[in-house]
């Protein structure tokens, strides 16, 4: 069972330049694969995902990059939302985040947790999958 | 000479002794009007490049190609090299390295240096470095190891890949640890990648 969640704070233009700082990025020569490790910190627009180590991925013709796969605790959050989780995949074209690993999201008082989250950013719509439990504040609606 | 009856024979009598007087005449203006060949204003060339060069001896387009103990092929080539006392130098250096996973690797830069302590070739001046996997490396100053495959920059580097734009404070190519013949492009301290999704 899964939960529909509306991640309007979410909502972003993916086409955004994506800015990755970390302490360390290693290219293997033989593949071209380039991996950054170190509190890497991945920003685009107002989102900010934070990993131990992310992994870039790039399309076909190594013109670009396809996709981000973040591991060691991944932590992404924009002004209001913020969601936790054990490893993440980005792709950026499509601007869909899928979060696995016992994932946390806290809107505000609201927090729901599940083994699998989707976010989908250009739509700022999110399903939560797996076991999932959400934490309601009573009365906390009133703000 | 008995006289000649007839006109013909006198002329040619007279002939035979006007006509080699008029070619020697005209052999000896050969050498009268000939312009003097003065043999010691030989081509004339230079004096500066031979003194310079007698004072301080030097190479020119010098190369060097030798293999590292991993297989890695590097040739080095320079527009001028100098001996200079122990520690020699170079201008416009290019260097090569071909790496046996078929990675390749360019440097190219103003100035290089040999340090003999530590058997590494330091260049400084405008680095440009550009790999095989399609990163171009942009640095102050660099140092390669020739006995193995190791380039080493601690300046602040900028490289532009397929990844983006890439800064970071210092670089090494080298060896990836226990896997011979896999190479390993590193960025340190800082790094930052810009990347402007193409929509």
């Amino acid at each position: 069972q899964g939960a529909q969640i509306d991640f309007g704070g979410m909502q972003q233009d993916t086409s955004l330049p994506v800015e990755v700082t970390a302490d360390q990025l290693s290219v293997d020569q033989a593949n071209g694969s380039a991996t950054f490790s170190g509190n890497v910190l991945v920003g685009q627009g107002e989102m900010r995902l934070s990993a131990a180590e992310v992994q870039v991925e790039y399309t076909e013709g190594g013109g670009g990059i396809e996709r981000l796969h973040a591991t060691g605790g991944v932590t992404l959050a924009n002004a209001t939302d913020a969601a936790e989780a054990q490893e993440a995949v980005y792709t950026i074209a499509s601007g869909e985040v899928v979060m696995t690993g016992n994932v946390l999201l806290t809107q505000g008082p609201n927090a729901i947790s599940g083994q699998r989250l989707v976010i989908n950013l250009t739509t700022g719509s999110g399903v939560m999958e797996g076991r999932v439990q959400t934490v309601f504040q009573p009365g906390a609606s009133r703000n | 000479m008995t006289g000649h009856d007839n006109f013909h024979s006198a002329l040619v009598s007279w002939l035979k002794i006007i006509l080699p007087l008029i070619a020697l005449a005209i052999l000896s203006t050969l050498f009268l009007v000939a312009r003097t060949v003065d043999p010691s204003d030989a081509i004339p060339f230079a004096q500066v490049d031979i003194e310079d060069r007698v004072r301080e001896p030097r190479l020119t387009l010098p190369t060097w190609a030798g293999v590292t103990d991993d297989g890695a092929a590097l040739t080095v080539a320079a527009a001028e090299a100098r001996p200079g006392d122990g520690s020699p130098s170079a201008e416009k250096l290019v260097a090569r390295l071909e790496t046996p996973d078929g990675g390749s690797a360019d440097l190219v830069s103003d100035h290089g240096r040999l340090d003999p302590e530590t058997n590494r070739l330091i260049v400084s001046g405008g680095v440009v470095l550009s790999t095989s996997t399609g990163y171009r490396i942009r640095t102050e100053e660099m140092s390669a190891a020739l006995d193995r495959t190791g380039l080493l920059s601690e300046q602040p580097v900028t490289a532009t890949g397929p990844a983006g734009r890439i800064d970071a404070q210092s670089m090494t190519l080298s060896e990836k640890s226990g896997q011979p013949g896999q190479y390993l492009l590193v960025f340190k301290g800082a790094v930052k990648l810009l990347y402007q999704p193409a929509d």
